[in-house]
């Protein structure tokens, strides 16, 4: 980086006394960012290898045109553009998962890590303070990732496509089963968009409790994250007989996605459709404002910074060993 | 001239265990300070406190701050190295300097280039590819490119052979010490660093059992090498360790006019000035336990 570059002559001998560059904060969040993906390189090999592999699936897939129904299909405008944002749901999906996958171990990890190797006296004989460590991990977990994946997701969607109206064109597929229209991609890129932010605040507090278990931890933090709410399940069952904490685990998971209305969105859709989903009236359905108006998911947000906070603090004086 | 290290009744257990137990010293600027105490004595809990890596009880200010609130400004100030095992495996050397050029305002990477070339260390490699000698060196480049005030050390050259430990004090010496930096660091092995301290501190059992400038030990300490049958008359003069060496009997004295002892090795042998390495064996054995 030729920003981080000191940008004073060299000098044979030694540093002037008083010599001192002005970093901001943002010179050392963009080290610390980078720093993490070369600790962790799993987090951009993985989501690339998969997009390779989807490339590589839309150079050489065979597509038997008659299985499909692909005469049908020519003719259906709507039904086209249902298929190109099928197309690229399909092509996301892969990478989001494996985001996900990657992201949990990740959080389990990136504290921890340090502390058993020893490094951590390394990092901490830097001025880099336990805050702006957490925090660097916590925004390259929400912030960074995501949305490296999302412009990812994109433009794998947008190759896939590419090879796909070029091979039609070429006469391996048959002409009209897929084309492009620009409305529905943009629309279908602003949804996943929208809902990719809504699990980025939905989740937060969840990577935050990971950071802190792996904080924590002194051992097998895998572990650690999965007890804490089991035994907190099982003992009110058998306490109270109750199940609280079960449901409020099981609303953290999934809770959000209700406020979308999702499967009534696709109900409406296909009821209203005589000849298949129509993706505009599918769009015409989803609503996101539920989602921003619920009070958990801010209440989620408030629980993220008191989590990070509390794991900054753990940092601090979680002596190694 | 304010002392760059102030420590007033350092307090810390672990458990039920005092690990330090009213430990109270100062550093003055300029000077190369060896805090030398065996394995457990406390010598890592000091460091620790200094660097506000540990809690602990007491009064504490380095460079004019408390560790345990100011750790953050305190870094840019102060360096450290823990031992050779600290620097991250999967660290290339490229990014090692742009770590520290990216956080630290007062590292200077040319000058830790210059450094790195007069080594065998490559800016691909990776630190887990790195012998253990070649990883202190570079943790050295890093570190001497920083213009800290404060350098401290924790059993820096542990593990190293001979050659690379020499080199390693060497370069310390010549391409970082000035009078306006402090170096403080601990060791047990004595012997190779006592020619380039200017000032010894010994801990045991969490105590500060000696604090002194080199240059005054040889007012204060002396030893008088007798034969053995001449040992009886020697002790009279309350030595406060003794020991025999090659069949003769090593007295160590504290604080005895010289004249006296100038006058008994005349007829019995022979005065020494004790080594730093020599004294503290006869502090910690001659400590009443």
């Amino acid at each position: 980086m030729s920003s981080a570059e000191p940008n004073f002559p060299p000098s044979a001998a030694a540093p002037a006394a008083g010599l001192e560059r002005e970093l901001g904060v943002w010179d050392t969040l963009l080290v610390l960012t980078r720093r993490e993906f070369w600790e962790h390189r799993i987090l951009w090999v993985a989501p690339v290898a998969i997009a390779a592999v989807i490339v590589l699936c839309a150079l050489f897939a065979h597509l038997d045109a008659d299985a499909v129904g692909a005469v049908r299909w020519q003719t259906q405008a709507a039904e086209r553009s249902t298929l190109l944002a099928l197309v690229q749901w399909a092509v996301s999906l892969p990478e989001y998962l494996v985001m996900v996958v990657v992201l949990n171990f990740y959080l389990v990890d990136c504290l921890f890590a340090e502390r058993r190797d020893r490094s951590i006296l390394f990092w901490k004989s830097l001025p880099i303070s336990d805050g702006m460590t957490v925090g660097s991990k916590l925004f390259v977990a929400l912030v960074v990732v995501p949305l490296g994946v999302y412009l990812l997701a994109l433009l794998t969607g947008l190759l896939f496509l590419v090879i796909l109206l070029a091979r039609a064109a070429a006469g391996h597929f048959p002409p009209g089963l897929i084309a492009w229209d620009s409305l529905t991609w943009l629309k279908v890129q602003l949804l996943m968009l929208l809902a990719l932010i809504v699990a980025i605040a939905w989740y937060a507090p969840l990577a935050a409790y990971l950071m802190l278990i792996s904080a924590w931890a002194r051992r097998n933090a895998f572990m650690w994250t999965i007890l804490p709410p089991l035994f907190a399940v099982l003992i009110e069952k058998i306490a109270l007989g109750t199940d609280y904490v079960g449901r409020f685990i099981e609303y953290r998971t999934w809770g959000i996605w209700r406020f979308l209305h999702l499967e009534s969105a696709v109900h409406t859709a296909a009821a209203n459709a005589q000849n298949g989903v129509s993706v505009s009236r599918l769009f015409a359905e989803i609503h996101f404002a539920p989602a921003f108006a619920n009070p958990d998911l801010w209440l989620g947000l408030a629980a993220t910074a008191a989590l990070a906070l509390a794991a900054a603090r753990l940092r601090r004086y979680r002596e190694e060993g | 001239m304010t002392a760059v290290i102030e420590a007033r009744a350092l307090r810390k257990s672990y458990g039920s265990h005092p690990a330090v137990n009213g430990v109270s010293f100062t550093v003055q600027p300029g000077r190369i300070v060896g805090l030398i105490g065996p394995n457990g004595a406390g010598k890592t809990t000091v460091l620790k406190a200094i660097l506000g890596l540990t809690r602990f009880d007491g009064e504490l200010c380095v460079l004019g701050r408390d560790p345990r609130a100011q750790r953050d400004a305190l870094m840019r100030e102060v360096c450290f190295i823990a031992d050779v095992a600290v620097l991250p495996k999967w660290l290339q050397v490229r990014q090692a300097l742009d770590v520290v050029a990216g956080v630290h305002p007062r590292f200077d990477r040319a000058r830790a280039l210059e450094f790195l070339r007069k080594t065998d260390i490559r800016l691909g490699s990776r630190v887990r590819e790195l012998s253990k000698g070649m990883v202190t060196q570079l943790h050295l480049a890093l570190i001497l490119a920083i213009d800290a005030r404060l350098l401290v050390l924790d059993e820096p050259t542990l593990g190293l052979d001979l050659l690379f430990r020499r080199q390693f004090y060497e370069t310390l010496l010549n391409d970082y010490y000035d009078k306006d930096r402090t170096i403080f660091l601990t060791t047990h092995q004595v012997e190779e660093i006592e020619h380039l301290l200017t000032d010894v501190i010994f801990i045991n059992r969490g105590a500060v059992v000696l604090d002194s400038a080199v240059e005054a030990l040889a007012e204060r300490y002396v030893q008088l090498i007798v034969p053995a049958d001449q040992a009886a008359q020697a002790r009279q003069l309350k030595p406060f360790y003794e020991r025999e060496v090659f069949g003769r009997i090593a007295l160590y004295f504290d604080n005895r006019p010289h004249s006296e002892l100038s006058a008994l090795a005349g007829k019995l042998g022979e005065l020494r000035t004790p080594t730093i390495a020599d004294l503290f064996v006869a502090k910690l054995q001659g400590e009443p336990t």
